[in-house]
């Protein structure tokens, strides 16, 4: 289901516009000026410098600046330099890429011109998550549709610039939506992290100078040339400018996606544009950014959404995936089906992720069957922090977090369970 | 050469380098500074995954991994903070959650690395009440290697072994997260000429070797340094002694031999040893032609009747001298003086030939062929052809590979021969022929030198007495030189010295005597090169 935007928004301004995921409805609207314009009149550094004022940052998840991030591409290397577009959207709770690919594929497909140009780079890779078919399909015809107009291929736009995008779809695993664990997968090996040093920028793709991106990120990167920096800084906060994509789920009137700029306040995503929870029933939990950040109790919706003042409350914006819960959700079985799905996605490299992932979760099933002793929480809080920041990548961190911000802020549930050997919330949804 | 400072202490470590290496390279590692490790090998590439290594240092927020840290000039390393070993003790207590923890019935305790590590950093008591990983037990991944799923710790040593040094690669890790195993493919064995040095490079007891499981605890096991004598690479072992019995071999670390490893032919060489097939007594032939067990003293006499007799009625052009290149050096070096002693000029070593491989293998098929050359034992050609065309009465034969057919084929040509005095460690058809049999020691029994296909001479030290009677070749010729009367033999013969004597006497072998060359070894002095 889509939802009609929000007055502030550029990315999906039009894509209750059929016609615009097609080359010419895209080109009516003004598409394709702005990788003309990088290509014609601006130099690589200006485009790298003008994202780089603009404040754009990386909307996969880390918040990463954009800019900074292309400007550790080498210069001057005999090697090809490649992107990647990391369209391998996993994160429980997020679905912005999917409607990004499905209705905006000439507008990622232009931001990813305009980034080549920036970063010399003559092929990137489009890594669709495998479960994403009608997008991959969506946007496999607009590459086709681009190379027919010339504006992929060996002369963009007549300008003598080479570039070429290939899809590739993944096979289903959260891990490879990880920087290097997708460019393991996207070189045919096992979806695992790397260690870096060396990081993507000097060994990536197929082991050439790679930067990573996500659809979202590419997506912003047209109307920042087309428009200006000044124009991105005046949606959003000063250190977080621009609108993102927030997708609303759970225990709303209104689920659905939202562009909004950053920095609105989670309590209007919540109550206004997602409508609040069904009447005769209150919040209890929200978590503001896909599955692996902490999640925020009911009284902290205040908070706006931007990684500055969400960092304040221990939590991150991740990839927006705002998922809401009423209360009679059981947060011990959240962190059930929290820790399930990391134990199962890790990719089992590192020693903390492979036995501590898999040690949470039996932990937390025991005690939501009734078998829990006080002294399990304290070994949950102790063994996710030693998960936490040792490890080849963020995933641990990312399987730690939830249940750390659910016994900061749900305590009381968990000992509960504990103190009545049974789960109390009767009306909470099943495992 | 960048300065690092490990825990207040500076030292000098080799520039491109990650800590653990740079250390490694200088020696420290482990001896001297504690950084444990599992994953990382120093001849395998950089995993980065067990994360036991994770060391502060300065600058950095979080703790690296000193595996994959490169060094840099100033870098302030501490392996000892409480920031450090709580890492330590977390990564411990998270391996032990799905560990069987069968310590008493698996055959690495004792020389487990997960023993040692528990003990040494990690927690007292493990918290986990939860049900360990079901996995599979005793299961053959080939030929050689039988492995416990449950006791794996997926350091994933094993895997990066098959890929990078056979080139075989064929274990890998399938699943993921906790249900992560190592298997092979479907239908594809763990089945190569290096496979057994997975079990030895696993930390724990998931890969044994099917030769040694269950055989002895490993503590009851004296470590004696030695070398491998399959081929002529010379690969630096240690034999596991216990009961005066070898009872493996495993690679011992020799970065300019054969790094850490060893092939399946060679690590079981070990069981000829003690073989029931040894050569026990002297043994003499009568009148009637029957073999007859005697002493040494009597053997000896025997066989310096038979020698002198044919000195005097032909001279020493009627005798041949086939040494052995199995034989060490010193005894070598005796056997030559022997010769010249009673100025035979006949003689040759016979050097069997195999395929060789690119990664240790020789085509040289004993120990010490090139210290038979160096000595003056060259190609046995023209021993063998004075041999069967009947211009030899005599040869004093070391070994029984000259009856190969690269060389002399049927041992019945051996049978046109007056005398044939054998000095042998085991039984071959040689002894059909052979008048005067002395049963001689093998390189685990002996003190001395051995000189690999690169000219390395490298010392072996006795590791087992001798099964029943036997001596060195090189003490039974130069008792046989003393019955023979022949200047400079007085019987009394005694390894040290004569490895000093060839060391000061031979100028290839200046500064590789027994006691000279060292744990590694030392390469032989080339022509012109200055003492």
């Amino acid at each position: 289901m889509l939802t009609v935007p929000h007055v502030t928004s550029y990315l999906t301004e039009h894509f209750a516009d059929d016609d615009f995921g097609t080359l010419p409805g895209y080109e009516r609207r003004g598409g394709y000026a702005a990788a003309r314009k990088a290509l014609t009149e601006m130099s690589p550094a200006e485009v790298i410098a003008l994202v780089k004022d603009a404040g754009l940052q990386g909307r996969g998840g880390a918040g990463f600046s954009a800019g900074l991030k292309w400007s550790f591409m080498p210069a001057g290397t005999d090697k090809p330099k490649y992107l990647v577009c990391n369209a391998d959207e996993s994160e429980p709770g997020s679905f912005k890429d999917r409607i990004l690919l499905e209705r905006g594929g000439h507008q990622l497909l232009e931001g990813i011109l305009c980034a080549a140009h920036a970063t010399g780079a003559e092929k990137t890779f489009v890594y669709v998550r495998g479960e994403y078919a009608q997008p991959a399909r969506t946007l496999s015809r607009c590459i086709d549709e681009a190379y027919e107009k010339g504006y992929l291929g060996p002369d963009v736009m007549g300008t003598g610039f080479r570039h070429d995008v290939v899809l590739q779809r993944g096979a289903g695993a959260y891990i490879c939506g990880e920087e290097t664990g997708l460019l393991e997968s996207l070189g045919g090996g096992k979806g695992q992290p790397r260690k870096k040093p060396p990081f993507p920028a000097q060994y990536g793709a197929f082991g050439m100078p790679t930067t990573v991106n996500n659809v979202e990120t590419f997506s912003h990167v047209p109307h920042i040339v087309r428009n200006g920096a000044d124009w991105f800084r005046s949606f959003g906060t000063e250190k977080s400018p621009g609108t993102t994509l927030f997708g609303v789920s759970g225990h709303v009137v209104r689920p659905g996606l939202f562009e909004l700029p950053l920095g609105t306040p989670l309590a209007e995503i919540v109550l206004e544009h997602a409508g609040g929870v069904p009447s005769g029933r209150s919040i209890k939990g929200v978590i503001p950014g896909g599955m692996s950040m902490p999640i925020l109790p009911a009284d902290q919706l205040d908070v706006p959404m931007a990684n500055e003042f969400l960092r304040e409350r221990k939590t991150m914006l991740g990839t927006g995936g705002v998922m809401v819960m009423d209360d009679r959700t059981c947060m011990v079985r959240v962190a059930c089906i929290v820790t399930w799905f990391f134990r199962d996605e890790s990719c089992g490299q590192c020693t903390q992720c492979r036995e501590g992932t898999g040690w949470l979760n039996k932990i937390v099933r025991r005690i939501e069957r009734g078998a829990g002793s006080s002294e399990d929480i304290d070994i949950l809080l102790d063994v996710a922090g030693k998960m936490e920041g040792q490890t080849i990548c963020a995933f641990a961190d990312a399987a730690a977090w939830p249940v750390q911000g659910l016994l900061r802020h749900f305590r009381d549930d968990f000992e509960r369970h504990v103190r009545e050997q049974k789960c109390p919330f009767t009306e909470s949804f099943e495992l | 050469m960048p300065r690092i400072t490990v825990d207040g202490n500076v030292y000098e470590v080799p520039e491109g380098r990650t800590i653990l290496q740079a250390l490694d390279d200088v020696g420290l590692l482990m001896n001297g500074v504690t950084i444990p490790h599992y994953c990382w090998h120093p001849k395998l590439s950089i995993d980065g995954s067990c994360r036991l290594c994770q060391v502060e240092v300065e600058g950095a927020p979080k703790l690296q991994i000193a595996c994959n840290t490169p060094v840099e000039e100033g870098m302030a390393i501490r392996t000892d903070t409480e920031r450090v070993r709580s890492a330590r003790e977390g990564v411990m207590e998270l391996l032990l959650v799905n560990h069987p923890l069968d310590c008493p019935i698996c055959d690495q305790a004792g020389e487990c690395k997960l023993q040692d590590y528990a003990y040494e950093f990690g927690a007292l008591q493990s918290r986990s009440r939860e049900p360990r990983r079901a996995l599979k037990k005793n299961v053959d991944l080939g030929p050689t290697i039988v492995f416990d799923q449950e006791r794996c710790i997926l350091c994933r040593r094993c895997v990066r072994f098959c890929r990078e040094i056979p080139k075989t690669g064929e274990l890998a890790v399938v699943n993921r997260g906790d249900s992560s195993v190592i298997e092979t493919f479907p239908g594809i064995p763990l089945d190569n000429d290096y496979s057994m040095n997975v079990a030895d490079i696993c930390p724990v007891g998931a890969l044994t070797t099917r030769d040694f499981r269950f055989k002895i605890r490993v503590w009851f096991l004296d470590e004696v340094p030695g070398v491998c004598t399959g081929c002529s690479r010379g690969c630096n072992v240690h034999l596991g002694v216990a009961n005066n019995r070898v009872y493996r071999y495993v690679p011992r670390r020799n970065d300019e031999v054969n790094d850490t490893w060893m092939c399946d032919v060679g690590r079981l060489t070990y069981r000829a040893i003690g073989a029931a097939d040894r050569l026990r007594i002297p043994q003499v032939r009568n009148d009637r032609g029957v073999l007859e067990d005697v002493g040494y003293r009597e053997a000896i006499a025997a066989a310096a009747a038979r020698l002198s007799r044919l000195l005097e009625s032909k001279g020493p052009g009627a005798i041949a001298g086939i040494a052995s290149p199995h034989a060490m050096n010193e005894d070598l070096f005796t056997f030559r003086r022997f010769l010249d002693a009673l100025g035979v000029e006949a003689m040759g070593a016979a050097v069997l030939q195999g395929e060789a491989d690119a990664i240790l293998i020789t085509n040289e098929r004993a120990a010490n062929g090139a210290g038979a050359r160096a000595l003056g034992f060259g190609d046995p050609a023209q021993v063998v052809a004075r041999i069967r065309d009947g211009a030899a009465d005599a040869a004093v034969v070391f070994g029984h590979d000259v009856i190969h057919r690269e060389f002399l084929g049927d041992p019945a040509a051996l049978d046109r021969l007056d005398t044939i005095v054998l000095l042998d460690s085991h039984v071959s058809p040689v002894v059909r022929s052979a008048h005067v049999i002395l049963p001689t020691r093998v390189p685990a029994e002996k003190l001395g030198t051995l000189t690999n296909c690169d000219g390395r001479v490298q010392r072996v030290e006795p590791a087992v007495e001798p099964v029943w009677e036997a001596l060195a070749e090189g003490e039974v010729i130069s008792r046989l030189g003393a019955a023979l009367g022949l200047p400079g033999f007085d019987g009394d013969w005694d390894a040290r010295r004569v490895s000093a004597a060839m060391a000061s006497s031979v100028p290839a072998f200046a500064g590789c005597d027994v006691e000279s060359v060292g744990p590694s070894g030392r390469p032989l002095r080339r022509e012109g090169e200055p003492a």
